[in-house]
């Protein structure tokens, strides 16, 4: 039981990512698929905390002091993964704004936010385009036909 | 141990839920509301793992800042998700299940959640803590070890023998021998009595007053940020710079005329008003706050910079956007994205050309090293503070002017 509890965390780190991963895939709608890639982000995330825990541990913040020295509080959680993540979150929150302004401008040009429709006109433009081509060439090869 | 163990497993659970809903639901601003609780979850998980600082930033970024931004483009975006045949992809499911598997299966080699011997509780968590990691200049390499330094005194927090090496020549001697050059008395922090490298500093004009700490930064997750990892720091708000560039080049257009007419649909709700007016000063003021206090307790230029930009939008949500630009005009936003970058830059600058290395702080201050390092982690947590504000601001701003068409 206590083995099953030691490594719940990074069961659900798993679960987390690969709810994100698969909004990502499976969601045709471009605003759930940028809100699935925080949630992937955030399992990330929690591996890299669950990993700075120690028994017994606090948090890495010196704050008592007594006759001019630190008292030792007992072991602190490790720092370093706190730094990583802190500075990932806020570059997250840059990666969803980015997103956003793409998908406003996608919406601009497109009328719509969900990829598969995109998808199909931008394969009903590319048809039309071949077509016209098509008719180009044909024109064309008419006319050289009536020269000779 | 178990308590934490206990609300740890509850509050996954719920974060679990939250999340399996957020990608199910089909209204979108339900979708995004649920982001927030889902981030105010998570702050609480992070609190519950001593996280103070991750749990600030999730709480400002995530419950705050990206809610707003979400419903800001769900305006004129779409409300809902286009309805489907199929609810599950099943070779969506099947694939992340299987790639899930792996995962879990590599879980089982991992280290137990909280186990001391944890190879992570080993690297240089004493240095860490004590803020020396990172600190091999060549100033340290010239001076002789104190006579009777004792390697096996340095030791971990965790009861692991730091790796300090009988060859006084060695790098990691190096290392820790800046300790006694910055005055740092870390047997004394590590609760020994007294060790010979500290009385050597002791009897040096590096002593400081016994009631600060030693001049140096108590809140090690800040140290760290602005020190240790200095430059990823400043490039990392340097990418949050970059994005506020990219919205102002995807989405600003020419302002038309009058933009700063007034128009506040909001302003004629007596009660919003007069609390708003009333909660701004004090806004700014925790912001500020938090920027200033960021070396002492948790918080920093991230978080306090998300706080500062949530006064400004709450004022353009309540009072109007053209009465925030009259405040605020956007090309001063512009210019103090960029100030920001720049204080932190020339805050290493500087540095440098007072004889150290690119951010090493105690250069600001020879006299007092560790004061020197705090004062150059203040002047960088303001930097990154006025970037992060800005850009927030201008990300909401340029989200907000596209809805008005």
């Amino acid at each position: 039981m206590t083995d099953v509890l030691g490594i719940y965390n990074y069961w659900i780190y798993v679960v987390l990512m690969m709810i994100g991963l698969y909004g990502v895939i499976a969601k045709p709608n471009l605003i759930k698929q940028a809100i699935a890639l925080g949630l992937f982000q955030t399992g990330i995330f929690l591996y890299y905390i669950s990993m700075a825990v120690i028994d017994g541990g606090t948090a890495p913040i010196w704050t008592t002091i007594e006759d001019g020295a630190q008292k030792f509080q007992g072991p602190y959680d490790n720092p370093l993964p706190h730094v990583l993540i802190l500075t990932a979150i806020v570059v997250s929150v840059s990666v969803l704004a980015v997103a956003l302004a793409l998908i406003i401008n996608i919406k601009r040009s497109y009328g719509t936010i969900e990829a598969d429709e995109i998808e199909r006109m931008d394969h009903e433009d590319r048809l039309s385009e071949f077509r016209a081509g098509q008719a180009l060439d044909a024109a064309d090869d008419a006319e050289a036909h009536h020269h000779a | 141990m178990t308590a934490i163990v206990l609300i740890d497993t509850l509050l996954l659970l719920l974060v679990t839920v939250t999340a399996v809903a957020i990608i199910e639901v089909r209204n979108l601003y339900a979708s995004a509301m649920l982001t927030s609780v889902y981030s105010l979850l998570m702050a609480l998980v992070w609190v519950n793992m001593h996280s103070m600082d991750v749990a600030f930033t999730e709480a400002a970024v995530g419950g705050g800042i990206s809610t707003i931004l979400l419903i800001g483009t769900l305006v004129h975006t779409a409300r809902e998700e286009k309805p489907r045949k199929r609810r599950l992809d099943w070779k969506a499911l099947l694939l992340t299940g299987l790639c899930g598997g792996a995962l879990i299966y590599g879980t089982f080699d991992m280290p137990r959640f909280g186990d001391p011997k944890a190879p992570i509780h080993h690297f240089r968590v004493p240095e860490m803590m004590a803020q020396t990691v990172g600190f091999v200049t060549s100033r340290a390499g010239k001076q002789a070890p104190p006579e009777g330094f004792d390697p096996s005194a340095y030791r971990s927090f965790n009861g692991a023998v730091a790796s300090v090496p009988a060859d006084p020549t060695d790098t990691a001697w190096r290392e820790t021998s800046i300790l006694a050059q910055h005055g740092i008395m870390l047997p004394k922090v590590l609760g020994h009595a007294s060790h010979p490298a500290a009385e050597h500093t002791e009897a040096g004009h590096h002593q400081h007053p016994p009631d600060d700490f030693n001049g140096h930064v108590p809140n090690s997750v800040t140290s760290l940020l602005a020190a240790y990892r200095g430059y990823d720091t400043m490039f990392e708000t340097t990418v949050i710079f970059t994005a506020g560039v990219s919205l102002i080049l995807l989405l600003r257009r020419p302002r038309r005329e009058g933009y700063l007419q007034r128009s506040a649909p909001l302003a004629d709700q007596a009660v919003l008003r007069v609390v708003t007016k009333m909660a701004i000063p004090f806004i700014l003021l925790f912001g500020l706050y938090v920027i200033t206090h960021g070396e002492l307790g948790p918080g920093g230029g991230f978080q306090g910079g998300v706080v500062v930009a949530c006064a400004f939008i709450l004022f353009a949500l309540i009072f109007g956007r053209p009465a925030l630009y009259r405040v605020l005009p956007p090309p001063v936003c512009d210019l103090l994205t960029g100030l920001g970058v720049l204080m932190y830059s020339g805050t290493g600058a500087a540095c440098l050309l007072l004889g150290g290395q690119f951010l090493d702080y105690s250069m600001l201050n020879t006299l007092s090293p560790g004061d020197g390092e705090a004062l150059g982690m203040t002047l960088v947590e303001y930097g990154v503070g006025i970037t992060v504000s800005m850009v927030m601001l201008t990300i909401f701003n340029q989200l907000a002017e596209e809805q008005s068409k």
